[in-house]
């Protein structure tokens, strides 16, 4: 909520909430997020002028070193990663917004010095009492960071200013080490001040799914049980574990991918219209879905859910080792890194409309999209005889070549009356040639403004993992039902049985 | 070597030859269009320049292009067409993605019947934006601007603004039209006003606004009416109400204190200084020649100094532009910013 009165300036500038001045510090600083997305982002949303002019950001870390080392360091990578050039005059009054501040996370003394450092910047900068922590870390660091922000008093906000907290996913591991964070981060922050990310919410093309759904009255119409077969929701990825062998390996395809990003594009595709564009009845419609998702527990999980692991083959026609071949990953691990499963919405609109969601690592292609088939036409004039139609299937690339494209069935030219399938194909690239910003852009800057929209509550969350746990809980009875697949290949013959039970084919991306 | 704007075609064919132009191009080439843009201007030679503008754009947003050079008082009527499209690589598969472009040159009777001759060539069910490069002249014709969705013109090229900004104000309250109006000098000014609302994103500056006592703009020379906007969108904004025009405009503010306006011609950016004084502190945007910066800073007894560099994009008609067509939206402020400083045109 913003605390400042409204600057008469802002009318008419910007259709979004402006950002208020404060302190950013950065837990993890010297992390890989910090370098890869999080500094970059912040460099580009400086020299667009986006960001508060009083803004500081201190980066937390254990790691000894100076803020001048850690202005060098980061500028090397934004250098790298950031999306648009670095401009020498501009990155140096930016990293004169930085500071590096050494402090193990469990020192009590570290965060004093903290505080001291952040009401300097007050003074000094004018970050007006508002403090923004990012806990860039592994989850298993935030009781301990929590805990001392509370000690330290630092993560209640003076009067007339806030204090937030964003947290890093993975939140948790199962439902009960979720409700363990969620009760941990609660007790430190109410739920208003805290902000989940889950990134794809901020992909431009997540972002347009309600766009595309509530502001073209012809797909609403048609968003539903009478009108729609099945819907197909896929991220596929050729990479492998690529050095995250420890957490993957302990994770999996369904707590890495399911829990969180797939089942957030899910209930954005099944949501009910939202009663108003505010952060709480968007989340409230999306908490719906998952509440009216059909648990997956006990046998059906092995009917309707099927685990597999790549082995070694070929990405782009190069040998790769299999998953229990990759540095790290123990050779008997039967941690899954495909995941294909079904599941129901029971709920008016949805009955009757499987879901398929997939998700998968060395794939041939990588990309993420949703696809929704429509129900055939009836058997009558041109559906009549052995030729049956092609469906129409309208799919929403969440990325790469962000766009949507809908098949429709066409008269090919000619004396004789053939029908052949034909595409209608909108790529954002071609139209929009504007260069679309980073995810970590947008939800810094919302973080900033108090917009919690493309930020998970609570009780997404944890209904995601009631969902998710049930699955994982019956693996844990049995390890025989994992399937393999060669790397390279679209996944296992057990993945094609379960859609073929439903008359389905997965989808060639 | 004379410039022609393309193929030669029948103007009842352009439909037809178009199609044979993506016919012949192979499959490599996507057709892509978010906008009809039609650009209107009187001036010889107006074909090669404008083919130019939409060559640098087009790459960045598609469309079908319509320009049109036309001579309205020119005797009898005439009508000749070409085609030709601009493309781009793009992606990673090296895909080329292409822009249409129509080129229409007009006299006489051709060149006052737009309506039948021109907008029945629009890519039908996208918006018209029509860039209107000449003056306006009264009558204002309700049924040609009808058919237009966004209206664009450049308000710093005319030598009569009062008029002009007068027959605008015409057009934006005709009834049967829901025409935005989009002056690129309105979008010039567009990031000298983000700017500085920036200063006064914190609590420190926010105050300030209220005991502004002196407004100092330099711009470029013919950058007037930009320099002059600015003026109107502040006085807008902070309820000042202009009491007497010259070399110094004086301004009453809501509490009935005196505001004085000042505008220096100078080389340089359209803008390259504004700055805003109170009897205590010193706010200002500056952009030296040359720089792709604009340097924000506040100073004053009772604030922490401000200074900040953000970018300042490029100053050319079509980078303008395109940043125009980019934002979209309605310009609530832009008449409010023009009836502030009517005046003082």
């Amino acid at each position: 909520m913003s605390i400042l009165p409204a600057n008469p300036l802002r009318e008419g500038i910007a259709n979004r909430l402006s950002p208020e001045p404060c302190t950013l510090v950065i837990f993890g600083a010297t992390g890989d997020l910090t370098h890869r997305k999080l500094i970059p982002a912040l460099y580009n949303l400086a020299a667009e002028g986006a960001l508060p002019p009083a803004i500081t950001i201190i980066g937390f870390a254990r790691r000894e070193k100076s803020t001048e080392q850690f202005r060098k360091e980061l500028e090397e990578a934004t250098r790298k990663f950031s999306r648009t050039p670095v401009n020498d005059e501009l990155w140096e009054q930016f990293a004169s917004s930085i500071i590096y501040h050494q402090s193990p996370f469990d020192d009590a003394a570290g965060y004093a010095s903290l505080a001291k450092e952040m009401e300097e910047a007050d003074r000094q900068r004018g970050t007006a009492g508002n403090r923004l922590y990012y806990l860039a870390v592994a989850p298993d660091q935030f009781p301990v960071i929590l805990s001392h922000l509370r000690e330290s008093r630092l993560s209640t906000a003076a009067a007339g200013s806030w204090a937030r907290v964003i947290v890093e996913k993975p939140f948790g591991k199962d439902l009960k080490s979720a409700q363990l964070l969620n009760s941990l981060v609660s007790e430190v922050f109410p739920e208003r001040d805290t902000y989940r990310i889950d990134h794809y919410l901020g992909k431009e093309t997540a972002q347009n799914i309600m766009v595309m759904r509530f502001a073209n009255s012809i797909f609403e119409s048609i968003w539903d049980n009478n009108h729609i077969s099945h819907v197909q929701i896929t991220a596929a990825e050729p990479l492998g574990v690529e050095g995250r062998a420890g957490y993957y390996d302990t994770s999996g395809a369904m707590r890495d991918m399911i829990q969180n990003h797939l089942l957030q594009l899910l209930t954005l595709t099944a949501m009910e219209p939202p009663t108003s564009l505010s952060a709480d009845a968007i989340r409230d419609e999306k908490v719906k879905v998952l509440r009216s998702l059909r648990p997956l527990c006990g046998e059906d999980v092995f009917k309707h859910v099927v685990r597999a692991q790549y082995t070694a083959g070929l990405i782009n026609g190069q040998a790769v080792p299999g998953y229990r071949e990759a540095d790290g990953v123990p050779k008997d691990s039967t941690t899954e890194t495909y995941v294909a499963l079904q599941v129901n919405i029971d709920n008016w609109r949805w009955a009757g409309v499987p879901f398929f969601i997939r998700t998968a690592k060395r794939m041939p292609k990588g990309g993420t999209e949703i696809a929704i088939t429509f129900k055939g036409v009836p058997r009558v004039l041109f559906n009549q005889g052995s030729e049956v139609l092609d469906e129409n299937v309208l799919v929403i690339r969440i990325q790469p070549d962000e766009g949507v494209s809908l098949r429709m069935s066409a008269k090919m030219p000619g004396s004789s009356l053939r029908i052949e399938p034909v595409k209608m194909d909108f790529h954002y690239g071609t139209s929009f040639g504007k260069a679309t910003p980073e995810a970590y852009e947008r939800l810094l800057l919302d973080a900033m403004s108090g917009d919690a929209t493309l930020f998970a509550r609570r009780d997404e969350v944890e209904e995601a993992w009631t969902f998710v746990d049930g699955i994982e809980d019956a693996w844990k009875t049995r390890s025989d039902d994992l399937a393999f697949h060669t790397a390279g290949s679209w996944g296992p013959a057990e993945a094609a049985d379960l859609a073929a039970r439903h008359g389905v084919t997965w989808r060639r991306m | 070597m004379s410039f022609t704007p393309g193929i030669p075609v029948p103007i009842g064919a352009i439909e037809r030859e178009l199609g044979r132009l993506w016919e012949e191009s192979g499959e490599s080439k996507t057709r892509a269009s978010m906008i009809n843009l039609a650009i209107y201007n009187e001036k010889e030679g107006s074909l090669e320049r404008n083919s130019a503008i939409i060559n640098g754009i087009a790459g960045d947003h598609a469309m079908r292009a319509i320009l049109i050079q036309a001579d309205p008082k020119a005797e009898g009527s005439n009508a000749e067409a070409w085609i030709t499209m601009h493309c781009y690589v793009r992606g990673a598969q090296g895909g080329q993605v292409c822009s249409e472009q129509v080129a229409f040159q007009l006299e006489g009777q051709a060149a006052r019947s737009l309506q039948s001759v021109v907008f029945s060539h629009l890519d039908s069910d996208l918006p018209l934006a029509l860039w209107w490069q000449a003056d306006f002249h009264p009558p204002i014709d309700g049924k040609l601007w009808r058919w237009v969705d966004r209206l664009l013109f450049d308000s710093r090229h005319w030598k009569n603004p009062k008029e002009q900004f007068d027959l605008v104000g015409q057009i934006a309250g005709l009834a049967e039209t829901r025409t935005v109006l989009c002056d690129l000098n309105w979008a010039r000014s567009l990031p000298v006003r983000q700017a500085l609302a920036g200063i006064f994103d914190t609590p420190g500056t926010l105050p300030e606004l209220q005991l502004i006592e002196s407004l100092h703009l330099d711009h470029a020379p013919s950058h007037r009416t930009t320099a002059l906007l600015l003026v109107g969108w502040l006085a807008d904004r902070l309820g000042w109400k202009l009491t007497a025009t010259g070399d110094h405009a004086h301004f009453l503010d809501s509490k009935g204190k005196t505001v004085t306006a000042t505008l220096k011609e100078t080389e340089g950016a359209s803008i390259s200084r504004l700055r805003l004084t109170s009897e205590s502190s010193t706010f200002e945007v500056a952009r030296e020649i040359g720089s792709d910066l604009y340097v924000t800073t506040a100073e004053g007894k009772a604030l922490l100094p401000v200074n900040r560099m953000v970018r300042a994009p490029k100053e050319e008609t079509k980078e303008i532009l395109l940043a125009e067509l980019a934002r979209g939206g309605r310009h609530p402020l832009y008449m409010k910013a023009v009836k502030a400083i009517h005046d003082l045109l």
